[in-house]
């Protein structure tokens, strides 16, 4: 074995009930190297991470995983005994206890203590020293839940150094970071790489792999296609490795022509709602027409989804400003009101806001639209699964049946289950915020597509993004937003990326 | 569809129920053979069922009000309340305003247990959904007021609620003809409702159910019905306040399932967030889930007052616990979102069939408690144990 091989994963197999996992895999991963893992949901990606990080302990897998020359063997204590060794991931889903400071979630279960009590100054001291040694901008003694979600990203990111870590396993660190805290976060990688720390670097944002990784592995159906390094591949022959098809084009082509204007917001300012003296919106201005995509940009805090929420009558206390639809003025406040005028929203958290995932995917369906199937005394629950049935065709949602839980489901197809509940409504305008965030590349084509053809059909959609080339990609029109401000509605043809980010920073009006 | 798998799906979408039947069952089995048998006799089985209404009438609200994530600690003694107020009434109002007409006085009596109730429910579902204030606390003060409400009412003193008429809702017995055409009603009901759904069914052109495994069903809840009035009918007959209680389930079950009402208060404590973005009005769910709660403690009041006959101080000490528990038993999850109300009417039936069949076993009550609160934690343990090695 090569000494510059820190992990060798070699024919590992994981099996569950009536499915495999993984299948024969094995991996070599390169100390002090970037090591990307790609794949769609599902390929087996989080089941490998998962058997490394001890949550899966040996022996529930075949195969033999050698950590720096010598057989890793995760049992008893497996999840701590991961860490200890050194390896340690930073989840895609937040793990921080909110209600705490940012330095107590770093020392969370090995605070430093002194005769059986806590050693408070030495703890923040801990903090502060691994925040500035990787350039964290976080103050550690903010309470985590009043930051926001790029920082406590790096909360968890600096947690996960604090170990110690020789394995820095990131599973889609970016999903929820603007544009500017991705180029931080790379800047953390390559300090990290100095360092020598090992990075396993999952991600569904494909740019991605070219921009940090040195060599790719692709994952399909649990078996790896190929391990290249990442100059011998491009974007293509990522995608073909991935869905074992081309792809040529990421975004559907389409043909609709935008109708008249049928949406206006002007001027409008609003106010958080927990926190009557900050402004979340500053005076925003757009109009949507019909069979129209309008595409929202922005960094994460710019007010995105705080201005869609509004609009949606389930968030800030609007001060001034009007909004309108067909000419009249609205009123909306609360998310029925919403509905009442034909405005859905598909939230930004689709396990959060969106799916009730101890359901059925039928009840998580036919949620928002009960009313349609029922009197005051009965639900005619096949009128309810007839219409739940057709969305599901209609989204091509991948389900062996409605009765099974929602949370069965890969996220692509729970995302689609929020969609067939909001498309339910029979929406006139679709707000959709981040609809393909953490959506594997098939399913954000089929996402895609369908939007498309919705547009087409004359409903009006406002698409928040944080993927730039998502947003130019499927818009119509672009705006633009920065501090709760709207920074003009930009006509797609002819934008750059380069464009829409200077209007975002504030370097340009 | 061939029959087998359908047998086994329907074996595993089920699996929770049938584990709390089978634990029923081996309560059963082992108390009738430590009492040699005398436990399952028709005038035992009468009474365990007599003696589980009560706490059960409660159990049907507090499936709803746990699957909200909230909590009711005040039903025990709201419904202790309802059934002093019901004493008071009787013994020295009605046969002021109405003398010798103990059947106008008995049907007024149900009706103020049922207002009281309801108020009380009204009064606490306001400040916790509209004001805010927690569950927990709301129930827990309202326990202690109307523990003082008792006292007031009672004067610490028992009052007699025996009028004639009024003793038949907790001591009354169907004659065994009419039970029988009770039972065979309600049997022609299943098959009419199976017919009926799988008419729907195909015209709306789903694929139908197998047409054996649906008569197979049927014909097993079918058997349970007669084979249970067959047993009562041994003893006095089908007792009213069991029948009371099955129609009250049934339509709790219904509500639960077939409501717009019932299906968002299970996805509000299933995931709140998205039941707020779904356009459902939670405080007014929440609000009515605890009118609905008093509403059947002022039912289980009225039963409770007819059962004992009298009002007294300590009238409903402790049912909370033993609703709770039997939802507990029955699957309702602490967490809100999921709980049936079958399963908490089997949790009900074990605490019935435990403390009635201590009781014969001579257990001393401290006992009793031992046993009961070992029963309950053990059975969560057994459902977490065999949810992870599934």
């Amino acid at each position: 074995m090569a000494d510059d091989i820190i992990l060798d994963i070699r024919n590992v197999t994981k099996t569950f009930p009536g499915v495999v996992a993984l299948s024969d895999v094995s991996i070599q991963i390169h100390h002090g190297k970037i090591h990307g893992l790609c794949g769609e949901n599902g390929a087996g990606k989080s089941t490998l991470m998962k058997i490394l990080s001890g949550v899966y302990p040996y022996g529930s897998y075949k195969g033999t995983i050698f950590y720096e020359n010598r057989e890793l063997k995760l049992e008893d204590r497996a999840i701590r005994q991961a860490i200890e060794e050194g390896i340690a991931i930073v989840y895609q889903e937040l793990t921080l206890v909110p209600s705490m400071t940012v330095g107590e979630n770093i020392f969370l279960g090995k605070e430093p203590v002194e005769n059986g009590v806590i050693n408070w100054d030495k703890l923040y001291a801990d903090t502060r020293q691994i925040l500035e040694k990787y350039k964290l901008d976080v103050p550690p003694n903010a309470v985590v839940k009043t930051l926001g979600v790029g920082k406590m990203q790096m909360v968890e990111i600096a947690k996960a150094l604090s170990e110690n870590a020789r394995i820095l396993i990131l599973d889609e660190p970016t999903s929820a970071l603007s544009e500017s805290e991705i180029d931080k976060l790379m800047e953390i990688l390559e300090t990290l790489k100095e360092h020598g720390v090992t990075c396993i670097y999952i991600t569904h944002k494909l740019e991605e792999f070219f921009r940090i990784t040195d060599s790719v592995t692709i994952l399909r159906d649990g078996k790896t296609v190929a391990t290249n390094p990442t100059s011998e591949l491009n974007h293509e022959t990522l995608v073909r490795h991935m869905v074992g098809r081309e792809m040529k084009e990421r975004f559907p082509k389409n043909s609709r022509k935008p109708g008249e204007v049928i949406f206006k917001v002007e001027n409008l300012v609003a106010t958080d709602p927990n926190e009557p003296s900050r402004k979340v919106l500053d005076g925003v201005n757009f109009d949507l027409r019909q069979g129209e995509i309008l595409g929202i940009a922005g960094l994460m805090g710019s007010g995105r989804t705080e201005l869609v929420t509004t609009i949606f009558g389930e968030y800030g206390n609007i001060i001034s400003g009007t909004i309108t639809m067909d000419n009249k003025t609205l009123n909306i406040k609360s998310a029925h009101d919403a509905m009442l005028h034909g405005i859905s929203l598909v939230p930004e958290d689709r396990k959060g806001q969106g799916l009730v995932l101890m359901q059925p995917i039928l009840r998580n369906i036919s949620l928002a639209n009960l009313d349609r199937f029922a009197g005051f005394f009965r639900i005619d629950q096949d009128a309810e699964l007839a219409a739940a049935n057709q969305q599901g065709k209609n989204l091509s949602i991948k389900a062996a049946n409605l009765q099974d839980r929602v949370d069965s489901l890969s996220g692509g197809n729970q995302q689609k289950v929020v969609i067939a509940k909001w498309l339910l409504t029979n929406p006139q305008i679709l707000i959709m915020d981040d609809p393909t965030r953490g959506v594997d590349v098939g399913a954000k084509f089929e996402i895609y597509k369908l939007m498309n053809e919705l547009a087409e059909n004359g409903v009006s959609i406002i698409m928040i993004s944080s993927e730039l080339e998502e947003v130019i990609g499927m818009s119509d029109r672009i705006m633009v937003m920065h501090n709760g401000r709207s920074g003009g509605v930009l006509e797609t043809q002819g934008v750059t990326q380069e464009k829409i980010m200077a209007i975002a920073t504030g370097i340009e009006a | 569809m061939n029959l087998s798998f359908e047998l086994k799906k329907r074996f595993y979408d089920n699996i929770q129920t049938y584990t709390i039947i089978l634990a029923m069952l081996a309560v059963w089995i082992l108390f009738t053979i430590l009492t040699n048998g005398f436990y399952l006799s028709p005038q035992n089985f009468s009474n365990l069922f007599r003696q589980m209404t009560v706490t059960s009438f409660l159990a049907t609200g507090m499936v709803l009000v746990i699957v909200t994530g909230n909590i009711d600690l005040s039903v025990g003694k709201l419904a202790g309340f309802v059934s002093v107020v019901v004493a008071y009434f009787q013994a020295n109002v009605w046969n002021t305003i109405f003398p010798g007409q103990p059947i106008v006085a008995a049907a007024l009596s149900v009706g103020i247990g049922l207002l009281v109730g309801a108020l009380f429910g009204v009064l606490q579902g306001y400040i916790i959904s509209y004001m805010r204030v927690p569950a927990f606390i709301v129930t827990l003060g309202g326990m202690f007021v109307l523990r003082g409400g008792i006292l007031i009412i009672t004067q610490g003193k028992t009052i007699p609620a025996n009028q004639p008429g009024f003793d038949q809702i907790a001591q009354g017995y169907l004659s065994p003809a009419v039970g029988w055409v009770a039972a065979l009603l309600v049997v022609a009901l299943l098959f009419l409702n199976m017919v009926r759904s799988r008419a729907r069914k195909a015209q709306y052109g789903f694929e139908v159910s197998n047409l054996y495994m649906d008569i197979l069903g049927t014909l097993f809840f079918s058997a349970l019905v007669i084979v249970y009035v067959v047993v009562v009918n041994f003893y006095n007959g089908v007792q009213v306040p069991v029948l009371l209680l099955a129609v009250t389930a049934v339509i709790m079950a219904y509500v639960s399932n077939n409501t717009r009402f019932g299906r968002y208060a299970y996805a509000i404590g299933g995931n709140r967030e998205a039941a707020r973005l779904s356009g459902i009005n939670i405080k007014r769910n929440i609000f009515l889930v605890f009118v609905l709660m008093g509403f059947l403690c002022g039912v289980a009041g009225i039963v409770l007052a007819s059962y004992v006959g009298y009002g007294t101080v300590a009238a409903g000490e402790g049912y909370e616990l033993d609703a709770i528990a039997a939802c507990i038993l029955g699957g309702t999850s602490t967490l809100g979102g999921q709980g049936t109300i079958f399963g908490a009417m089997i949790g009900g039936l074990i605490m019935a069939s435990l403390t009635n069949g201590l009781q014969m076993l001579n257990v001393p009550a401290a006992y009793q408690y031992v046993v009961k609160g070992a029963v309950l934690i053990l059975a969560v343990f057994a459902d977490v144990y065999f949810k992870k090695n599934r």
